[in-house]
């Protein structure tokens, strides 16, 4: 009804972000013709056409990468939604406007710190002499240091870190536009607290819960330095194999092949999980 | 107030040429515009006079708004043409149009004060800022705000609001002025408050103005003309008096004003019975002798009279409710021959006090003030 | 709700969660100000040397230069570009619309190493090396839906009559777009620029596959410094970007409202 009949500005406007899709795509067909290439030992050019990339991929090593990725992805998505949820409810819903704004930094502030800057506090946490060994010993409660670095559990503890600003972001969102009126509702219909959480608040939230775990797995999948550090080579993960196949070995091909190969493994289980949680989405309605 | 009007000359229309004089200020040939599979206005054909305040009235989804956005160009339309001022503007963008608009919400710009909102539209016409400054402190003085220029739209009431959207519609000397619903969001007693203002300042200024609402008494009070829609079509264009008392259209009759309906029976042209009584009409669709003789005969409270039971010539009626009002009483009652409840406007307390409730009365019709429509004809 | 027992398990649930985020910021500080070389907990002694390091190292300082130049081209262009086509993307429909909106918005899907390898090889491909232009390419790409959701959001909140209005007034569109649009959409614009300047400053990913010794940025120089030095250098400098980036979102969530922009606050 309010449109203006002309659309001023249309091809100027969107232009330039073409300009950059188009790049963006360019480089997505890049990886996927150096997959198809040979890897020639000693050199930055590679060979001819091959399938070889992909043949080699079922190798124990990599099946068993594409697994590991997939448990950490998995409980990093779960474990940050648990922890995530309380305070993105009481951000949401608390009276005070200064313990909102403090909330709401302290959520979001290790969002803008980078991975690296997170990753190296971990170690400093994690670490043989670290915080965390540091004052247990000193408590007396262990007696020998707890091997923490270098373990799939200290590189899930910095990714649950990591993600948990985003998540905190998209639950936060959701909640925010639940009507608080369905909850009074549901009160003044004798449901108690926690039934009306289960039954009204959580149902209502779960567009955010399910938009929040796609985000984290997503960025679990991308997290680099993370399993790099802290996994420091005990771990590996699709990320360091594709840098170490890129920069140590200088096989580009083959690292190519195994990024796309994560792209699809990460797009199909999106996908999967989209269609698995439809019905949850559709217990929220519009929100 | 003699400086009220040498400001009020500031704000007057440029001067017309006088061939131009009788050219009507808007003229809408046959416009159609329809979204997706939705037609919102069918074939629409309107002149507005020069100085006229004419009204766009009916529900919300009619086309009165579509009709608004084509004459100031937020529309293209799909067929037809729309002269301003008797130049073909379809084609010209809204801001060549010379169109002043008020819109519900006002649409203030929040981030600039008062008086840059009012000189907005100077500003655009590259007025210099003299000018700018004197004309925009001759239009706030106009709205009743004068040395309201340096506050920002927030802190004013919504009054106000509406006052300065006035103001700025005004200033640029618009060729023709409209207004979306601009009372909707005020409360009952600033809303007549601003409404006679409002018409003050049209006469005064002489601007021919459009109006949309979907409030038949503000359309009523307020308007030279108006145009009655509904379902994207014009139903009638007439005076207030015309669309109340001699409403052309089975529509206009039940949507303009409170009205009572009976089943009546065609005799000729010009009249119908109802229960045996035999009444003349004012106005009516189409005598059709072949076809069924049903139709709906449309009263007015204020045209039915009320009578003892058993008087000759009466319907029998019972009385439901009464409804004091201050200056009349609403007396509610039932009858055969309507098919919900019917009502009428009676002055004067001891008539009311005649006919408590459950009394059985005789409902007397008007000897020709009702207007009576084929029932079938579109029904919705 | 008042003082019942899920209220109270609400509010530990809240301060422990609050103490993970906000713990390994506190070590790291702690640890900054470490006297030893290495790093042990409780410090025993106190100093500023490492301060002193973190802001003199060499590769620290030329990370810096290279990631504020990058930050500026890559956040500018990024809202430039992407204050744009959000509003296209709110106000037209057009050919390729989605597909074009999907591209775009992949970036946050797409994991960066990939993305980063991708552009790596395009660049090579048509001989550009690893120039400060493809660097601020990955950044721009990385950056761009943050900020064409920040300034999307705003422009949901912006009501069209004030546009109607001012073009009803005379205004032909590209002043309403400098005279109306664009100042009630600067808190959306400046935040979107601000997140996008953070995230490109702290951009790691990608970064590490795009950069070469010359054009690294600071994260880049960072993690090259943690797998060679175990000192607390890093401790420090990390101390000093926490203190930065905290303060940089208090002044932001003072000034344009953190909560509106993120769309999770929706009091006036």
């Amino acid at each position: 009804m309010s449109a203006l009949s002309d659309r001023p500005f249309l091809r100027l406007f969107v232009s330039p972000a073409a300009l950059i899709a188009v790049g963006f795509s360019a480089a997505v067909i890049a990886i996927l013709q150096f997959s198809l290439r040979a890897y020639i030992p000693g050199e930055l050019e590679p060979g001819g056409f091959s399938l070889g990339n992909f043949a080699q991929m079922g190798k124990p090593i990599y099946a068993r990468a594409f697994l590991d990725t997939l448990l950490i992805c998995i409980e990093t998505a779960l474990i940050t939604l648990v922890l995530a949820y309380p305070l993105a409810f009481m951000l949401v819903r608390a009276k005070s406007r200064v313990l909102k704004s403090a909330l709401l930094v302290t959520a979001v502030t290790p969002l803008f710190l980078g991975e690296v800057v997170r990753t190296y506090s971990w170690i400093i946490v994690l670490g043989n002499s670290g915080f965390v060994n540091s004052v247990l010993l000193n408590l007396g409660l262990i007696d020998r240091p707890l091997q923490m670095m270098f373990t799939t559990f200290g590189v899930v503890v910095a990714l649950v870190h990591v993600t948990l600003p985003v998540m905190v972001i998209m639950l936060s969102a959701a909640i925010s536009h639940i009507d608080q009126g369905y909850e009074k509702a549901a009160a003044s219909l004798g449901a108690s607290p926690a039934r009306t959480f289960l039954t009204v608040t959580l149902p209502l939230s779960m567009p955010g819960i399910i938009a929040g775990v796609t985000t984290a797995f997503a960025w679990t999948f991308s997290a680099f330095a993370t399993p790099q550090l802290i996994g420091g080579g005990q771990v590996n993960t699709i990320s360091t194999l594709v840098y170490q196949l890129g920069f140590a070995s200088f096989n580009f091909p083959f690292a190519a092949a195994l990024s796309l190969a994560g792209l699809a493994f990460t797009i199909i289980v999106l996908a999967l999980f989209k269609r698995a949680t439809r019905p949850l989405e559709q217990l929220g309605g519009q929100a | 107030m003699s400086t009220m009007l040498t400001n009020t000359q500031h704000l007057a229309p440029a001067a017309q040429s006088s061939s131009r004089r009788n050219t009507p200020a808007v003229k809408i040939d046959g416009v159609s515009k329809a979204f997706g599979d939705t037609t919102a206005l069918h074939e629409a054909w309107l002149t507005v006079e020069k100085g006229e305040f004419l009204t766009l009235l009916g529900p919300s989804g009619c086309g009165k708004t579509t009709i608004l956005n084509l004459i100031a160009g937020f529309l293209e339309s799909d067929r037809g043409e729309i002269f301003i001022d008797g130049v073909p503007i379809t084609d010209e963008p809204a801001y060549r149009r010379d169109v002043g608009i008020v819109f519900q919400n006002y649409a203030l710009f929040p981030h600039m004060t008062v008086a840059k909102n009012v000189g907005y539209g100077l500003k655009m016409r590259g007025v210099p800022k003299a000018e700018i400054a004197q004309r925009v402190r001759e239009a706030l003085e106009l709205v009743k705000l004068p040395g309201y220029g340096d506050r920002k739209p927030r802190e004013l009431s919504g009054g106000q609001q509406q006052r300065v959207a006035l103001a700025r519609a005004l200033v640029i000397r618009p060729k023709v002025l409209l207004l979306d619903e601009p009372f909707s969001a005020l409360d009952k007693n600033l809303r007549s408050a601003m409404q006679v203002e409002l018409k003050q300042i049209q006469r005064r200024l002489g601007v021919s103005t459009v109006f949309v609402t979907h409030d038949q008494s503000e359309a009523l009070s307020m308007s030279d003309r108006i145009a009655v829609m509904s379902a994207g079509m014009i139903r009638q264009i007439g005076s207030p008096t015309e669309i109340y008392r001699q409403p052309t259209d089975r529509f206009v009759a039940s949507f303009v004003g409170d009205t009572n309906v009976f089943q009546a029976e065609r005799r000729s042209p010009s009249t119908v019975s109802v229960g045996g009584v035999t009444v003349g009409v004012r106005s009516t669709d189409v005598y059709d002798p072949t076809a069924e003789p049903v139709a709906d005969l449309f009263v007015r409270p204020e045209d039915l009279a009320v009578a003892d039971a058993g008087t000759p010539g009466t319907l029998a009626g019972r009385v439901t409710a009464k409804v004091y009002q201050g200056g009349y009483t609403d007396l509610y009652m039932e009858t055969p021959f309507a098919e919900g409840s019917v009502m009428a406007r009676l002055n004067g307390q001891d008539a009311v006090a005649r006919w408590p409730d459950g009394a059985n009365v005789g409902l007397v019709l008007p000897a020709s003030a009702g207007v009576a429509f084929s029932a079938s004809r579109d029904a919705g | 709700m008042n003082r019942s027992p899920l209220d109270w398990a609400l509010r530990l649930a809240v301060v422990a969660v609050v103490a993970f985020l906000v713990l390994p910021a506190v070590v790291v500080v702690i640890a900054g100000f470490n006297d030893r070389a290495i790093l042990t907990f409780p410090p025993q002694a106190f100093s500023l040397k490492w301060f002193e390091r973190a802001l003199t190292y060499d590769d620290f300082r030329h990370g810096f230069r290279n990631g504020l130049i990058v930050m500026l081209w890559a956040s500018s262009i990024a809202l430039t570009v992407g204050a744009a086509f959000a509003y296209a993307l709110h106000r037209y429909d057009f050919a390729l619309k989605h597909v074009l909106e999907s591209v775009l918005m992949s970036s946050l899907i797409i994991p960066h190493f990939t993305i980063g390898l991708g552009l790596l090889m395009l660049a090579s491909q048509m001989g550009f090396g690893r120039t400060f232009a493809v660097v601020v390419f990955c950044h721009v790409v990385i950056v761009l839906p943050f900020v064409i959701r920040s300034v999307y959001i705003s422009l949901q909140n912006l009501d069209q009559r004030l546009e109607l209005a001012a073009a009803s007034l005379g205004a032909p569109p590209w002043k309403v777009l400098v005279t109306i649009v664009l100042p009630l959409l600067a808190p959306g614009l400046i935040s979107g620029w601000l997140f996008a300047a953070i995230l490109s400053f702290n951009e790691f990913t990608g970064s590490l596959f795009v950069t070469s010794q010359a054009t690294q940025t600071l994260p880049v120089a960072m993690y090259n410094y943690v797998r060679e030095y175990a000192d607390p250098t890093l401790a420090a400098l990390s101390a000093i970007y926490i203190v930065i980036t905290a303060t940089l979102l208090t002044v932001a969530n003072f000034y344009l409202g953190l909560g509106k922009v993120l769309n999770v606050d929706h009091a006036h």
